[in-house]
């Protein structure tokens, strides 16, 4: 066993742009390589649109921020958003010429369960070894780890014991191939409503942020302390609507009243990164940041 | 050599030297019936050269201290030896008071915490805080005389991180110098963070087997890259907590694995700090949080400090100590590193 070298690292680290400047500033550069990265949110904030992007963004040159490398996309929630995938994918290519075809390098797995996840591992691992393609693989995005241990598993100690097995097997798994291949690994993850407060552990509060809130109510990501600790660093979007331009000519108050989402990306924890945040819109051509005032 | 001295046969001797028997400490635990076996002689000679070791090495104390076992110190003697240790500080005074000056050299100190609380952040802190004390200070005699390792287990250690705690170190220690002595030499060397990243032997370790071995392999590591002064494992949990349907069994490697790195602190005199997770425990009816890989393990670290938030501040609990009383200290996590809580800074000044 030899020690690795630090100066080699610092050099070969390299960190997977979000493809919008505002957002990259706010994650340092973007997702870090050799370790895992958490986005957790509820439904309608945006994690599958930030994985497409991200998915695009990766095959970026590392002059711009990529990973000059091609992404596998495993998603367990149905069905595979095909549509919008192509939809970034034009809006990519007409901003990066060079890449007239960027669809044709992230690839697609569908998983039902959590020991299917487990079990496809050695497949994952001979894609990855395997350096036919043009680019390398270096980007796995899991489109949403929670619905993979939310439905299979149920609320009595022995269910919830084999969960947490599992969660440590896949993640130390995903950890060595983010070792082995110098992958940027992200998982989205789901969200749980807190009921009560004071509620004990499930109120416990992990990272920056004093609570997370969402569409004014209070959440928490779901799967636990558990699965917590085995994440490298956590991000978490957020979104609120707010009333605009209410009183003007809107005749039957609330339902016509025009809304308007407002999103934010903050970051949980992360090794390296402070406590911060940013705003950010989706818009035909995907997840822009925007200064905030 | 000691074993030259003994009144034995030449053949005798040679077998005992090339067997790596050269100092008669070493002779002292071992049983004749062993050393026959390992210098292929008969019993009776193995039975008379420890009978001539062990009347050699009475010989060596003419003043007969009264060391009942050979390598026996007198509780006076150690304690003259641990007040001579270095501290480690972690660069928040409060936290440094909470420990006594900071982490004790030559102990095994537990650091558990949630996720994001700052375990590998205070990690990075003992580190490169004491890697960058280390340049600073010799660079007078020639060289550096520190080096540290850091075993990680979970992926989190980022390089770029550890270079800006260390510069921000470097800063410190340069305006420290330059108040303390005030006609600071102008051609002084300045360091820079690649130097004490050079001194960092890190290791990624993928699986409970490889960490294990690595513990294992420290002692030779060690002895080959002399003053390793910190060693730090983040987390010992990680790997511990897959693939173990046999709780029996992991006790037994945890605590055997502690074992060894009790050993090293002491050995090596060097800080030895393991970073913890958290997990929840039920019990009567009601789940409570505390240190992952249970019970048993909890007696394995000479000294526990749990890592909790107290309202919008970070809080560090001294759980575990033979020498301080149980307290707590606010900290917090900066862009520098670990830092004095902000509020505790402002009561300062308040008063």
């Amino acid at each position: 066993m030899t020690p690795e070298n630090l100066l080699h690292l610092l050099q070969t680290t390299r960190k997977c742009t979000f493809g919008c400047p505002i957002i990259d500033r706010s994650v340092g550069g973007g997702v870090a390589c050799n370790s895992l990265t958490e986005i957790v949110a509820e439904s309608g904030c945006g994690k599958t649109q930030l994985c497409l992007q991200l998915c695009h963004c990766a095959q970026l040159p590392l002059s711009l921020g990529g990973l000059n490398a091609s992404s596998l996309y495993i998603h367990t929630e149905f069905p595979f958003p095909f549509r919008r995938l192509q939809q970034l994918s034009q809006a990519f290519s007409s901003s990066y010429p060079q890449f007239p075809n960027p669809s044709d390098h992230i690839f697609v797995e569908p998983v039902h369960s959590a020991q299917q996840l487990f079990d496809i591992m050695p497949k994952i691992e001979s894609f990855l070894a395997n350096r036919d393609s043009p680019l390398p693989t270096r980007l796995i995005v899991i489109d949403s780890i929670a619905a993979l241990f939310r439905s299979d598993f149920d609320n009595t100690p022995s269910d919830l014991k084999r969960r947490s097995a599992l969660f440590f097997k896949i993640s130390g798994k995903l950890k060595l191939l983010a070792k082995r291949y110098s992958l940027a690994v992200v998982l989205t993850n789901q969200v749980v409503d807190l009921l009560d407060s004071s509620d004990g552990i499930s109120a416990l509060r992990i990272g920056n942020l004093k609570s997370l809130c969402s569409s004014g109510r209070r959440v928490c990501p779901a799967l636990g302390i558990t699965w917590a600790n085995c994440v490298n660093s956590r991000l978490f979007l957020s979104r609120n609507e707010e009333v605009v331009g209410e009183g003007d000519g809107v005749v039957n108050g609330g339902e016509l009243a025009q809304r308007r989402t407002r999103r934010w990306l903050h970051v949980v924890f992360a090794p390296h990164l402070p406590k911060s945040s940013c705003e950010y819109v989706i818009n035909r051509q995907g997840v822009v940041g925007v200064e905030s005032q | 050599m000691e074993v030259g001295r003994l009144p034995i046969s030449a053949t005798l001797r040679g077998k005992l030297i090339s067997a790596g028997y050269t100092t008669l400490s070493s002779l002292a635990s071992v049983s004749p019936s062993d050393l026959a076996r390992e210098l292929e002689i008969s019993n009776n000679e193995a039975f008379e050269i420890l009978k001539f070791a062990s009347h050699g090495s009475r010989l060596d104390r003419p003043d007969g201290s009264g060391a009942i076992v050979n390598g026996a110190e007198t509780a006076w003697d150690m304690l003259h030896k641990e007040q001579l240790l270095p501290r480690i500080t972690t660069s928040c005074a409060d936290l440094d008071n909470l420990l006594g000056g900071g982490i004790n050299s030559s102990e095994v100190t537990e650091i558990g915490g949630v996720p994001g609380i700052g375990k590998t952040q205070l990690g990075y802190g003992f580190l490169l805080i004491q890697l960058a004390v280390n340049v600073q200070i010799p660079g007078a005699f020639g060289g550096l005389d520190g080096k540290a390792v850091y075993i990680d287990t979970e992926g989190s250690f980022m390089v770029e991180r550890a270079v800006q705690i260390a510069e921000a170190c470097i800063e410190d220690m340069t305006d420290y110098s330059v108040l303390v002595k005030k006609n600071a030499t102008p051609h002084q060397v300045q360091i820079q963070p690649k130097d004490i990243l050079e001194n960092i032997f890190y290791f990624r370790v993928c699986s409970y087997t490889e960490q294990i071995a690595l513990v294992n392999y420290l002692d030779k590591f060690i002895t080959e890259h002399k003053d390793v002064k910190v060693i730090i494992v983040d987390s010992v949990t990680f790997h511990f907590r897959q693939n173990f349907d046999d709780l029996a069994l992991r006790t037994r490697l945890l605590s055997e694995m502690a074992l060894k790195l009790m050993k090293l602190a002491k050995k090596f005199n060097s800080a030895v700090v393991l970073l913890n997770q958290v997990t929840t425990k039920f019990t009567e009816g009601s789940f409570q949080l505390t240190l992952a890989l249970g019970d048993s393990w909890s007696h394995s670290c000479t000294n526990r400090i749990i890592l909790y938030w107290n309202g919008d501040e970070r809080y560090a609990y001294l759980e575990k100590s033979p020498s301080l009383q149980s307290a707590s200290a606010p900290y917090s996590v900066t862009c520098r590193g670990i830092r004095n809580s902000t509020s505790s800074n402002k009561r300062t000044k308040m008063i």
